[in-house]
This record gives C-alpha cells, sequence and structure tokens, in this order.
C-alpha cells in the first residue's frame, strides 16, 4: 500500500530523513515512535507530499509521489490526515467541516455530503454537536470531527500526526478509541504517537526512529519490552518514568 | 457659538461645493473620492499582495518594490506627480478631478496591498495543509478556507484604512479641488473674521463621516466575526494594562483615580 525506496530529505543542511526503507501493506496498522526532533512527523508528511523528499521514492497505492505527472489531489484524496492541532477550519460549523471535502472534491450533492457526514458524526459520537463551531467544542472533540472529517473522503490510507498531544489527559481516551475501532474496520494506519497503550493494544508493527533513521522495527513487545538497539533502550525506558531493565529482572 | 450657527448658510457649500452651477464638491466630493479610489485599488491591491506573497522572484520583486515606493512617498509627492509631472512627462493635461483619483488609487493600493498579505499570512499554516490533505486544490483551499478567513482579520485593518483615507482626500485641495477643506478655505475667505467658524465646520464634516464609518465597522466586526467572539470588544478597557497606580479605596469609600474600572 505505501513503500518507502531509500527515501531522503534535507532540511537546508540538516539530513532529516536519512534512506528510509519501509513497506506498509494493507490494513495494516503502523505506529512510528521515537524521540522529537527524530523525522517522524516528517516521514508521516512525506507520504502525501505535504513535504516533498528529495532523493529515492515513495509509492502510495500505485501512484509514484515524485512523479510530476501524479496528480497530488487525487493521491491526497484517498489519504485522510489527523493533525496535532486538529486544524479544524473555525468559521463553519462541525458539519460543514465535514461536508467541504466531499462536495468540492467529490462532487456529493448537499443532501448526500450531510447524510455521510451525520453517520461519521454518529459514529465518533458527536452527532449532537453537528451545529457547534469549533471553538465551542473541546479539544477531544475537536479532534474526533477532525478525524470524521478525514473520513468522509473514505480515504484508503489514515495518517495520524500525534492525534492526542495537544489534548488534556482525560480526553485522550475518547479519541484513542475512535482510532481503536477505525483499526479494527482495518483501516490501514500511519500513525505517531507516544500513547504506548494504544501501540500495544493496535499496532501490527512500531518503528522507532531516531535522527533520521529507522532504528527498528518490530511487534510491540519487541520494540516496547525487548528493544535491540541501545537508543531504543534508552528511549523506552525514560518513555516508561521507570527503567524496564531493572537489575533485579535481569538476575531473573 | 452664534457665528458657527451662522455657517448654517454656508451648508449646502460645505456639503456639495457649488454643484449645480459648477462641478460637485465638498463633503460629497470627499466622500465620492474615498469610494472612487477604494474601488480602483482594491482589486489591484488585492492582486499586489497576493502576488507580494510569491516565491517566484520575477512576480514578488516587482510588487515589492510598488508597494515599498509608495508607501515610503508622502501622498502630497503622488498628488503632484500625477497632476503635474506625468502630464509633462508623457504630454496632455491631466484634469484636477482624475489626478485626484489616479494619486488616491495608487496610494490606496500599496497599502491595502499589505493588509491583503498581512490577513493571508495570519491565518494558520495548518489550515491550508488540512484543506489540501483533503484532496482540495490549492485554488479550492484559497477560497473556501484562507480568505474567508483572512477577510475576518483584514476587516478591522481595512476599516482604519479606510477612514485614514477619507481623511487624505483632504490632501487634493493642493491643486484645487473643491472638496470639503477647500469648500471651508474659500467661504473663510469671504469673511476672514469667522475664519474660525469655518475651519470648525471642516472638522466637524470630517468627524461625523469618520465617526459613522467607524460605528458600522465595528458592527460588521460583530457579525463576521462568529468565530471568535472573545477577541472583539472593542469597548472593553483593561486597567490592569495600565502602568498606573492601582486604583486605592479610601476608608471612606471614596474612590480615588477612578477613570475606567476593568469590566470582569
Amino acid at each position: 500500500m505505501i513503500k518507502f525506496i531509500a527515501a531522503n530529505k534535507w532540511f537546508k543542511d540538516r539530513h532529516v530523513l536519512k534512506n528510509i526503507n519501509l513497506e506498509i501493506s494493507k490494513g495494516e496498522v503502523i505506529v512510528i515512535c521515537g524521540p522529537s526532533g527524530a523525522g517522524k512527523s516528517t516521514l508521516l508528511r512525506t507520504i502525501n507530499k505535504l513535504e516533498p523528499i528529495d532523493d529515492g521514492e515513495i509509492i502510495v497505492d500505485g501512484m509514484y509521489i515524485s512523479d510530476p505527472r501524479t496528480d497530488l489531489t487525487a493521491l491526497r484524496a484517498e489519504i485522510g490526515m489527523v493533525f496535532q492541532h486538529f486544524n479544524l477550519y473555525p468559521h463553519k460549523t462541525a458539519i460543514k467541516n465535514i461536508t467541504l471535502a466531499p462536495r468540492k472534491v467529490r462532487g456529493l450533492s448537499k443532501k448526500r455530503a450531510e447524510e455521510r457526514a451525520l453517520k461519521l458524526l454518529e459514529k465518533v459520537g458527536l452527532d449532537h454537536r453537528r451545529d457547534a463551531f469549533p471553538v465551542q467544542l473541546s479539544g477531544g472533540e475537536q479532534q474526533r470531527v477532525a478525524i470524521a472529517r478525514s473520513l468522509a473522503m473514505e480515504p484508503k490510507i489514515m495518517l495520524f500526526d500525534e492525534p492526542t498531544s495537544a489534548l488534556d489527559p482525560e480526553l485522550i481516551n475518547e479519541v484513542l478509541e475512535v482510532m481503536t475501532s477505525l483499526a479494527k474496520e482495518g483501516m490501514t494506519m500511519v500513525v505517531v504517537t507516544h500513547e504506548i497503550g494504544f501501540a500495544q493494544k493496535v499496532a501490527d508493527r512500531v518503528v522507532f526512529m531516531n535522527d533520521g533513521e529507522i532504528m527498528e522495527i518490530g511487534s510491540p513487545p519487541d520494540i516496547f519490552v525487548n528493544p535491540h538497539h541501545e537508543r531504543t533502550k534508552e528511549f523506552m525506558s525514560s518513555v516508561f518514568h521507570i527503567p524496564i531493565f531493572s537489575e533485579s529482572q535481569e538476575e531473573e | 457659538m452664534i457665528d458657527l450657527l451662522g455657517q448654517f448658510e454656508n451648508i449646502r457649500f460645505y456639503l456639495v461645493g457649488p454643484y449645480p452651477n459648477g462641478a460637485i464638491g465638498g463633503l460629497s466630493l470627499n466622500i465620492l473620492l474615498t469610494v472612487l479610489a477604494i474601488s480602483f485599488s482594491f482589486v489591484f491591491g488585492a492582486l499586489l499582495g497576493y502576488s507580494r506573497l510569491s516565491c517566484r522572484l520575477y512576480i514578488k520583486l516587482p510588487c515589492m518594490a510598488y508597494i515599498e515606493i509608495v508607501r515610503a512617498t508622502p501622498l502630497i509627492m503622488i498628488i503632484f506627480w500625477m497632476y503635474f509631472f506625468l502630464p509633462y512627462l508623457v504630454g496632455g493635461h491631466a484634469t484636477i478631478f482624475s489626478s485626484a483619483v489616479v494619486s488616491l488609487s495608487i496610494y490606496a493600493a500599496a497599502y491595502q496591498a499589505e493588509i491583503v498579505r498581512a490577513g493571508i499570512i495570519a491565518v494558520p499554516r495548518g489550515q491550508l495543509e488540512a484543506a489540501l490533505s483533503t484532496g482540495m486544490s490549492r485554488y479550492g483551499a484559497m477560497q473556501h478556507i484562507i480568505l474567508p478567513q483572512a477577510f475576518r482579520i483584514m476587516i478591522p485593518s481595512f476599516v482604519s484604512f479606510f477612514v485614514s483615507l477619507f481623511k487624505d482626500t483632504a490632501t487634493v485641495f493642493i491643486i484645487g479641488v473643491i472638496e470639503l477643506t477647500q469648500a471651508g478655505i474659500i467661504i473663510s475667505q469671504r469673511d476672514p473674521d469667522k475664519m474660525y467658524a469655518a475651519y470648525l465646520s471642516m472638522a466637524i464634516g470630517f468627524w461625523c463621516v469618520c465617526f459613522t464609518m467607524s460605528h458600522l465597522a465595528r458592527r460588521l466586526e460583530k457579525k463576521v466575526g462568529v468565530f471568535d467572539l472573545e477577541s472583539i470588544r472593542p469597548d472593553a478597557c483593561r486597567d490592569e494594562f495600565m502602568l498606573l497606580p492601582k486604583q486605592k479605596k479610601t476608608g471612606e469609600g471614596i474612590e480615588q483615580s477612578v477613570v475606567c474600572a476593568p469590566d470582569k
């Protein structure tokens, strides 16, 4: 579904993506984790070409990202994206946020777009908030509307860029629940997150990135509990706040 | 005061100038000049401001040059250029009215360009990314997402610019346009004893129009700024921002130095 072939990217002199090779198959849920500045978000954003790569190739659903003949809007219509800061349109109500792209890009009638939007709002548990403006919604509600907005285009792939990082702790779960149910329905998902619990429960594979490189790829237990790489161990122990490999465990 | 009331016999001249015996003038001409200058410069200014954002130097640089040159030039220079110098360069003859309209438009376009540019870049980048990521084209994102938000951001700047442009139309009296200032000067010269009354009448004329404009604009802001009602409270007072000693209540309950209490 998504294939990175030796992808490289520089920001001026800084090498932010170093020789990325990664293949993601249909229906797979990939969690990308790693320290800040590791290039996780950049990697995610290259998939729908919000950031172009400088070298290599990414093939998404048979479309070559760096081919200038690729229709970018068609590519992006197939890829939903959820942002850290929601990025809802503040001048439009929840339902208009959702119906805009289906109407303008897919050419749906107002009625059909609204039917679809209402179904999605129901799915994220917000059908009673259809006419609320984003400022009137809590962070968790805004993020759920944002997810519904991306789903309204019926994408084949969903990208999540730290979807819970800007939320209050008690609002995180409502968003994670929506994401979990989405994963169960078989959506191909690439998620940048620090929610280890979510990753353990939902992810098929976890990618650990550091300094623009993919250090390790493996199942959640492989990465979180038995990491091979020294840098991964270091990161995991700091994420879990307690050293995972305490001396007592090693003696056992 | 009696003298000021005496100006009522001249009110027609203040409002419409020598019309119908001559061209329209007075306060109506100030309004007409403002409206014409705004209409001519609005599209041009918006295009300039938009193009100024381009990364392509051959688009950006000419726009920047125009904006920076005009903004760094006094309006009166532009008026002189259009009235005296341009006809000298290209030949032909410029009427005072067309020179006034053209110079005000040139001047207004540069300022409007900056307002448009600032409005567009004030819309958070994430908005464009969100729109693009749902498959919308750049054009569609601009039309449905960026510009509607940018427009709301621009309203206050536009209004204050329109008000100041209206006041700037007084400058064209220098080439003999009989607008409110010139009308007042003519009247004051007719009867030098009542000079102060004439100048006071001019000020009142300008004030009435400017005040009405800002008042209407405030209502417009409240109406279209739906998503951000909190930030639009022009009447709010904030004593905590004042670098003044805090208000003290004396024992007798007499409040000292009450300028305006912060509304909580």
